[in-house]
């Protein structure tokens, strides 16, 4: 039995600078999104600056919201949909700016040209106080510092067996995403993201300052070795076979959709009760976006591309 | 029952003696458990009457076999001799059987051993597992209060609390009173330990004894109850404990939270009416909450009862079945409830079991949290260094 999914204290510059993934294999498994500082996220809290949000989407009964938080280290966006009703409605009473905590779920969209976006999609907001904002970004920094500590231990060759691990009160979740990240990012600068987490801190400690432009470009430089791609063989007739299946479900769905997206989760449903196995389908609606025969303007909406 | 002469004279042993040397024992136990039963011969078909169960003489617990039992039957409780009893070993532990060769016949409890205190172990909490007796503890009383129960028809008074030595705590239940009060320091030498929905606890009855001692080296109370918070993770670490301190925010909530009906007769949730014990019932509103309070490092459920749900939420039970009538839907309610508690800090102390879907903790105390800010900031600018 899988315990609850905890509410993983980051700021969005850790966000922003997450690349790399865990999809879960089976039936309702968990996906996780891989931090470059040792946090392996299903789910996260972040505090901020919340604006307001704006619709995505044609047809006002079917919307999609999208809203921006900003804290000292940069922006993340956080959406909802019909399916986080309550979510929907507290991004929504956001008129303007304002302190907020949101909770919701991590997730990675990798675009074509291949740079990651990170998203939150929300499972619940509130408006803080100035006082509640600088408390929760104060764990936002404890906690970023305790993991890039464990980080730095297990790099200079800790092997933390578990007698010590529970006397140093470390959680065995963050000693496999502290190897994770290191595996995953063996270069990143963390000496830079700890001098982002200044300014974090400033905030804590009641300097409120200009609030971080939205959109400014993050300045943690990642250089990671991607592993070669091995040109992709010619898809056989076997696969162009699956993939004509997937393209009549997605327009099938598409057609009856008031938005005329086509729901990512619906696809996948259709799509397995024709036999085609969860991995296949994520395959295919893969090679299918690289090729660009269909894009996802937004998380879990598809259509063909134009 | 027989003659002994074939062995020679039974060698008069306490149970913590046994040894499986083949030379048969006499010994003077209490019957602690049993239960009959009969075994098919494989030689002639014909059924054969056999006891078996569990006795005890105060130095330790040891499984027996008796075949053919007496007719008249034996009840638990009762003190007996057995005179020319075999000691087999069974996985590394002793047990006793009664063959047709040993003598048995009903004893007084003073013939029971004296047992010396002295011979018997102190042990640290940490230590004790489910089952165990024959052992000695000293502890600091950190908290304890009477509680009447009622046990089938008769009404008693159970005095339940928290002890603690060096190495940990332990819940207490004890069927006598000792005039045990918080703070003191005792020794208790005849309880036992049992495992009682999931958590462990120090059992004592009118046979245990309780010395006060002056409790040099045992921790102090109010130290282990006012315990700064500790991770969650650490919590789900240790399986939960008597005594558990968490902070953290709230994240959600999990059904049934919000107004509830409860049976009459056992305070079991009613749905539709219907107690699963006492069928169809009127069934009595009340208020709860299953909080789940998520610190970063892990999340745990928080049940609260009414008069908390009431405090956190600042709505009473008669206002929520005022709305209730002014709009018919409960899910609202929860909705309601939710969005009070929604993204506040807690910190709750209270007594964690885990299971399957996590830790769960039963609050003692439940409370608002504001930080220390400016405290925090200097933490964290010492931790980062290089000033702003």
């Amino acid at each position: 039995m899988a315990l609850r999914e905890p509410a993983w204290r980051v700021s969005a510059r850790e966000l922003e600078t997450s690349l790399e993934e865990e999809r879960g294999s089976g039936e309702r498994a968990a996906g996780y999104v891989l931090s470059p500082f040792g946090a392996r996220m299903n789910r996260v809290l972040v505090a901020g600056t919340l604006s307001p949000a704006e619709a995505i989407g044609r047809d006002e009964a079917q919307t999609f919201w999208r809203a921006r938080l900003s804290d000292p280290t940069g922006v993340v966006a956080v959406t909802a949909g019909s399916f986080q009703p309550r979510a929907m409605a507290q991004l929504r009473a956001v008129h303007s700016p304002r302190p907020a905590l949101v909770v919701g779920k991590v997730h990675l969209y990798r675009g074509r040209d291949g740079v990651g976006y990170v998203s939150i999609r929300a499972e619940g907001a509130r408006a803080l106080s100035e006082n509640e904002e600088r408390a929760l970004l104060a764990d936002v920094v404890r906690q970023t510092l305790d993991r890039l500590d464990l980080v730095e231990r297990i790099e200079k060759g800790a092997s933390l067996p578990e007698e010590e691990r529970r006397r140093d009160g470390i959680p065995s979740a963050w000693v496999r995403a502290a190897r994770d990240a290191l595996q995953r990012y063996p270069n990143v600068d963390r000496p830079a993201f700890r001098r982002d987490l200044r300014a974090v801190l400033r905030r804590v400690a009641g300097d409120l300052g200009p609030p971080a432009a939205p959109g400014s470009p993050p300045t943690v430089t990642i250089v990671r070795a991607p592993p070669p791609k091995a040109p992709a063989p010619a898809p056989s007739a076997e696969e162009r076979a699956e993939e004509s299946v997937f393209l009549d479900l997605l327009d099938e769905v598409a057609e009856v959709s008031v938005d005329g997206y086509a729901d990512l989760k619906e696809v996948l449903t259709r799509v397995a009760s024709r036999g085609l196995v969860s991995e296949r389908a994520e395959t295919v609606l893969n090679r299918l976006e690289e090729e660009g025969v269909i894009e996802e303007p937004i998380v879990g909406k598809l259509r063909r591309a134009t | 029952m027989a003659s002994r002469e074939s062995s020679g004279a039974p060698v008069e042993v306490r149970l913590k003696e046994l040894r499986p040397n083949g030379i048969p024992v006499e010994f003077v136990a209490r019957v602690v458990s049993l239960q009959q039963r009969e075994v098919t011969r494989k030689s002639d078909g014909s059924r054969r009457p056999l006891l078996s169960g569990l006795l005890s003489d105060g130095t330790a617990t040891v499984r027996f076999t008796w075949w053919d039992p007496p007719r008249e039957g034996v009840e638990r409780g009762l003190v007996l001799r057995a005179s020319g009893a075999e000691v087999r070993e069974f996985r590394g532990r002793p047990e006793l059987t009664f063959t047709w060769r040993t003598r048995v016949g009903p004893a007084s409890p003073a013939e029971l051993p004296r047992v010396d205190a002295e011979e018997v172990p102190i042990r640290p909490l940490r230590e004790l597992a489910a089952g165990d007796e024959g052992f000695r503890v000293e502890v600091r009383v950190a908290k304890v209060a009477p509680r009447p129960v009622t046990v089938g028809e008769e009404r008693r008074v159970v005095h339940e609390g928290i002890v603690a030595d060096a190495s940990g705590l332990l819940r207490l239940t004890s069927w006598s009173d000792f005039g045990l009060a918080p703070g003191e320091a005792v020794r208790i030498s005849g309880a036992y330990v049992r495992s009682f929905r999931g958590r462990l606890e120090l059992v004592l009855d009118e046979r245990a004894i309780v010395a006060r001692i002056d409790g040099a080296g045992l921790p102090d109370p109010g130290a282990l109850l006012g315990a700064p918070p500790r991770s969650i993770a650490a919590v789900e670490d240790e399986g939960g404990g008597p005594v558990v301190t968490v902070e953290g925010i709230v994240v959600g909530l999990l059904p049934p939270s919000g107004l509830v009906y409860r049976c009459p007769e056992c305070r079991r949730s009613v749905k539709s009416g219907i107690c699963r014990i006492h069928g169809q019932v009127e069934g009595q509103p009340d208020l709860r909450a299953r909080i789940v309070l998520d610190d970063g490092t892990g999340a745990l459920t928080v049940n609260t009862d009414r008069a908390a749900t009431e405090r956190l939420w600042g709505v009473t039970l008669e206002e929520c079945r005022a709305r209730l009538r002014d709009q018919p839907d409960p899910g609202l309610l929860e909705e309601q409830l939710l969005e009070a508690l929604f993204g506040r800090r807690l910190r709750v102390r209270g007594s964690g079991t885990k299971d399957d879907f996590g830790v769960t903790v039963v609050p003692e105390s439940i409370e608002r949290v504001d930080v220390d800010l400016d405290a925090a900031a200097d933490e964290l600018s010492a931790r980062l260094g290089g000033g702003s």
